[in-house]
């Protein structure tokens, strides 16, 4: 008989809370981030009009101000993300595309 | 994304994260190795890929928007208790050899092959050999967020079939793992590139490394059995399963070590592969790179090289598609394609007073497609932005080098890699043949990274294996 150990390791990650969600989207800065993959070109912009359309005063910063964050430079931008955010007064984030 | 949604996160900002179909568990998984359970996810119906415009807005309107809206203002628990896992000293199982292999196959633990059970005593021996301390941490390993220790590389190197003295090779191969310039979390991205490790060093002769005639086909023991602990190592400490984090639409088997034939190159003067990467020769070295596609080269005639480029620029340009995009687009100069060449076609370079640097001058001039054709591969045919743009309007904003744009004729001739040093070569196989392999590499998502290979005694054995946890919990137990 054999008394075997286990092929994986611990988790070394401690567990985090997410950041807590919005009471509503009116009058908030959403930032588009993306990959700059499938098809986010033709998509960002009918998420902008359909969420102005519900939302009053909703604004949006694009994903031109955030870079192509699965490109060359993903780990330096990602890095910098934090401030960017702050900077642009960012209320909330929709990312995409994972396909 | 998830990366870009995470570190939003962390600082405070909701974020809804789109995907498509399909993506959900990696997606789930990806946010989990970095501590987060339950991240927001909107799905995309289908493959944005393969609709219309008309189909996709349609599907996005009705399915996906208010998912976005609930995405960034619902209140989710997210910690949830945690399953309670095995500590790395605990008996996970008991059982005949059958057993323990039926168990880890069914557990999703091995690669469908008889595994060598990890007993305690076959770890702590394969340990012990080379004094190193099993709970030194080598670093976080991407996207699992598990550790990776000296202990987990040796489990799985047992159950590997490696040997002892292979631990140094596997250490050195952890490390590039775990160094951020490889970027081993892309390795379940759905293209399914698998990585090929290349090795170097008096290593190669001392544990029996095949350079030879089927220098990549399975059967010696060495460069078999250390391909396949990449393999199991990515699967079981990474986390590339299918239910998380592998989305390979096809993939390929655990790849044979590729170790060079240092003797044909002392031969011709010519450096081994890992001095691309600051080493020098006689350095123990191991270098990983992942592989989107391979295309042998067979039966390539000339005694001079000008008769041979022709075969090898051919075979490049050939293997050279899609992975065009880390030319520019994803990876701006990082994609490097990779030569290996038989002995027999090197020492045609070598008795020619050829170099390395020569042999890549020559393929950087005639590995070349029409511009038209790489402008299509990543434009027109591709979901990159970046290729919209002709390469001559590029080159003319500074963002790829002048080679590509020195005219507007679409009919001219570019090359496929950036400059002539991003082509790699390395020798190896049937000495007494003139064949070569050509192979695409996956750029950034698997950037080429090379490791020393420390062979000496570790002091690190001043301190006894004991039980890293003392309130161990076991899951598995049978």
């Amino acid at each position: 008989m054999y008394e075997v150990v286990w092929p994986k390791s611990a988790r070394g990650v401690g567990r985090l809370r997410r950041a807590p969600r919005l009471e509503t989207l009116a009058g908030k800065r959403i930032a588009f981030l993306w990959d700059y993959l499938f098809r986010g070109e033709e998509l960002f912009p009918v998420i902008e009009k359909e969420l102005k359309h519900r939302f009053n005063g909703i604004e949006f910063v694009g994903y031109d101000a955030f870079g192509n964050l699965h490109g060359p430079d993903e780990r330096a931008l990602i890095a910098a993300l934090p401030d960017a955010l702050s900077r642009h007064r960012i209320d909330a984030v929709i990312s995409g595309n994972g396909c | 994304m998830l990366r870009a949604s995470v570190a939003a996160e962390a600082v405070g900002v909701p974020t809804v994260s789109l995907v498509c179909e399909g993506f959900q568990r990696q997606a789930a998984a990806t946010a989990r190795g970095f501590g987060f359970d339950g991240l927001a996810l909107a799905v995309l119906q289908g493959h944005v890929d393969a609709q219309s415009y008309d189909e996709m807005i349609t599907l996005l309107v009705t399915n996906t928007i208010d998912a976005l809206v609930a995405g960034l203002t619902e209140h989710v628990d997210d910690l949830v208790d945690a399953v309670a896992e095995p500590a790395a000293m605990d008996v996970a199982a008991v059982g005949s050899i059958d057993e323990i292999n039926l168990l880890f196959r069914n557990r999703g633990w091995s690669d469908g092959l008889p595994i060598v059970p990890p007993t305690l005593e076959r770890v702590h021996s394969f340990i012990n050999a080379s004094g190193h301390d099993p709970w030194r941490m080598i670093g976080p390993a991407r996207p699992s967020g598990r550790d990776i220790t000296v202990w987990s590389v040796a489990v799985n190197g047992v159950m590997a079939g490696c040997r002892p003295e292979d631990l140094p090779v596997l250490l050195a191969l952890a490390e590039a793992i775990a160094d951020p310039r490889y970027g081993v979390e892309h390795s379940g991205n759905t293209t399914g590139a698998d990585a090929l490790i290349v090795l170097n060093g008096p290593v190669i002769e001392d544990l029996g490394f095949n350079y030879g005639p089927g220098a990549m086909r399975d059967g010696t023991p060495a460069n078999t059995t250390v391909g396949r602990w990449l393999r199991l190592f990515l699967r079981n400490v990474c986390g590339f399963t299918v239910d998380e984090h592998d989305k390979a639409t096809f993939g390929n088997s655990a790849r044979v070590v590729l170790a060079e034939d240092e003797r044909a190159l002392d031969e011709i003067g010519w450096t081994p592969f890992a001095c691309e990467f600051g080493f020098v020769a006689g350095d123990d070295a191991v270098t990983i790179g992942r592989i989107n596609s391979g295309i042998i080269v067979g039966s390539v005639f000339g005694s001079m090289p000008h008769e041979v480029i022709p075969y090898l620029a051919d075979g490049l340009a050939r293997v050279t598609g899609w992975d065009l995009t880390h030319v520019y687009g994803i990876g701006q100069g990082h994609y490097r394609p990779l030569l290996v060449i038989s002995p027999m076609i090197a020492r045609v370079f070598g008795r020619a007073g050829w170099s390395k640097q020569d042999v890549r001058d020559a393929l950087f001039d005639h590995a070349r497609i029409p511009a038209w054709k790489f402008e299509k591969l990543i434009g027109d045919w591709s979901n990159l932005t970046t290729g919209r743009r002709t390469l001559h309007d590029l080159a003319g904003e500074g963002l790829v080098p002048p080679v590509f744009g020195t005219s507007d004729d679409p009919n001219r001739l570019v090359p496929i890699v950036s400059a002539p040093d991003r082509f790699l070569i390395a020798v190896a196989g049937d000495p007494n043949r003139m064949n070569a392999y050509v192979m695409s590499h996956d750029g950034p998502h698997g950037d080429w990274t090379s490791k020393r290979i420390d062979r000496s005694y570790s002091a690190d054995l001043e301190c006894r294996i004991t039980r890293p946890n003392p309130t161990p919990r076991t899951e598995e137990r049978e």
